[in-house]
């Protein structure tokens, strides 16, 4: 009995905000995505990302993510497929921060959000020989329409380095919960969620500013 | 915050991990089963060998391979089975394939329609490119085979599905 209570107490007290003198309302903050932008240049897929983020009582923040992620794999060398997509997604959610020293300079955040694309693809693939019959066939899809439904939780940190400016990194489990790849069965890379799969690993590293 | 350089090292590790992951059964096949009139299995009595023509107009043998997978017979004299699977065209609205039965006296042919609808399959730009096949619809000559019933239509990397159930007439 006196062990349910402490439960019920300690449930309620995480999603309580601190009594204080400090506002509810401290704000809000935008936030870029460094780990999209260097995927984008770096290999044959990434995204560009922003976030909105409110900060309630340095406990809570609601977060909105808006980005454009897109992917261009050219003539891959063994199997010869191109594929193609480009696509805006969102992504809607919650932080947390986990300290008890809320109004500091850090942050430790465990945060869930709902991540939602609508995306076409094309891929293609030319000289396609049956090895049987050898009549050459084409093979691929134009404007492929998709869409992607996810769940993501992470943990995250984030650090002030002065004035508005904060640097953070975040690391996140992506779970699929709904999908529709079209007629191909499966498709590659999904806007915002990565390489399709049941689930998928990601990270961020923000740059942010309160404003 | 003295354990945030762990965290940071953890979460770079499974951002830089990635994998490759084809399926490893990727054989796109129709499977046969040879059954008598009572539908029970019936193991085929004369050779059979299947054939089909190409592109440049060349008849060949297929392959047949036996369902249960512990030896691959080619195509010709494929005898004592009771279930084998036959290759399907990437791309081709029909198969005509001429099915050879053969005993120690004389070969009787049947031809076979095979019509299909060919959707393209992709798991992943490293995977090679497949298609995966409905099957709608099934013409046959009679001279050796009684019957050949179209079980299940589609046709994909699953080679437990079996899609025709082939009745050859009793003298075969």
């Amino acid at each position: 009995m006196v062990l349910a209570s402490q439960s019920a107490s300690a449930q309620l007290k995480f999603f309580t905000l601190q009594k204080d003198s400090i506002p509810v309302f401290r704000g809000f903050a935008v936030s870029f995505d460094l780990v999209g932008l260097a995927s984008m240049y770096l290999s044959d897929y990434g995204q560009y990302e922003a976030a909105l983020r409110i900060n309630l009582h340095d406990e809570w923040f609601p977060i909105f993510e808006l980005g454009y992620g897109k992917a261009e794999h050219e003539d891959d060398p063994v199997t010869l497929i191109r594929y193609e997509t480009a696509a805006p997604y969102f992504r809607i959610g919650i932080d947390k921060n986990l300290l008890n020293q809320k109004h500091g300079p850090y942050r430790l955040y465990a945060g869930l959000r709902y991540g939602f694309t609508k995306y076409k693809v094309d891929l293609s693939r030319d000289d396609l020989l049956d090895p049987v019959w050898f009549w050459e066939t084409s093979f691929g899809v134009k404007d492929e329409p998709c869409s992607y439904h996810w769940l993501e939780v992470g943990l995250g940190v984030d650090a002030k380095v002065f004035g508005p400016f904060h640097l953070g990194w975040s690391v996140r489990y992506k779970r699929r919960i709904a999908c529709n790849e079209g007629v191909i069965g499966k498709t590659w890379y999904v806007p915002g969620f990565g390489i399709s799969d049941r689930d998928a690993l990601g990270g961020t590293f923000n740059v942010i500013i309160d404003i | 915050m003295r354990r945030l350089p762990i965290l940071l090292l953890l979460s770079a590790l499974f951002i830089g991990c990635s994998s490759i992951d084809c399926p490893v059964e990727n054989v796109v096949s129709v499977q046969y089963e040879v059954r008598d009139k009572d539908g029970a299995a019936l193991a085929l009595t004369d050779s059979l060998s299947v054939v089909t023509t190409q592109a440049n107009g060349k008849n060949v043998l297929l392959n047949i391979t036996t369902r249960n997978g512990d030896q691959t017979v080619l195509l010709n004299r494929l005898i004592g089975k009771s279930s084998f699977s036959l290759p399907i065209s990437y791309s081709h609205p029909e198969d005509i394939l001429y099915f050879c039965f053969t005993d120690s006296v004389k070969t009787v042919v049947d031809t076979v329609w095979i019509k299909k609808e060919d959707i393209p399959h992709f798991e992943s730009v490293d995977c090679s490119a497949a298609f995966f096949h409905n099957l709608t619809d099934v013409r046959f000559t009679r001279n050796a085979i009684d019957s050949l019933v179209l079980k299940n239509t589609f046709v994909d990397y699953d080679a437990s599905t079996v899609h025709f159930y082939l009745y050859p007439k009793s003298s075969h």
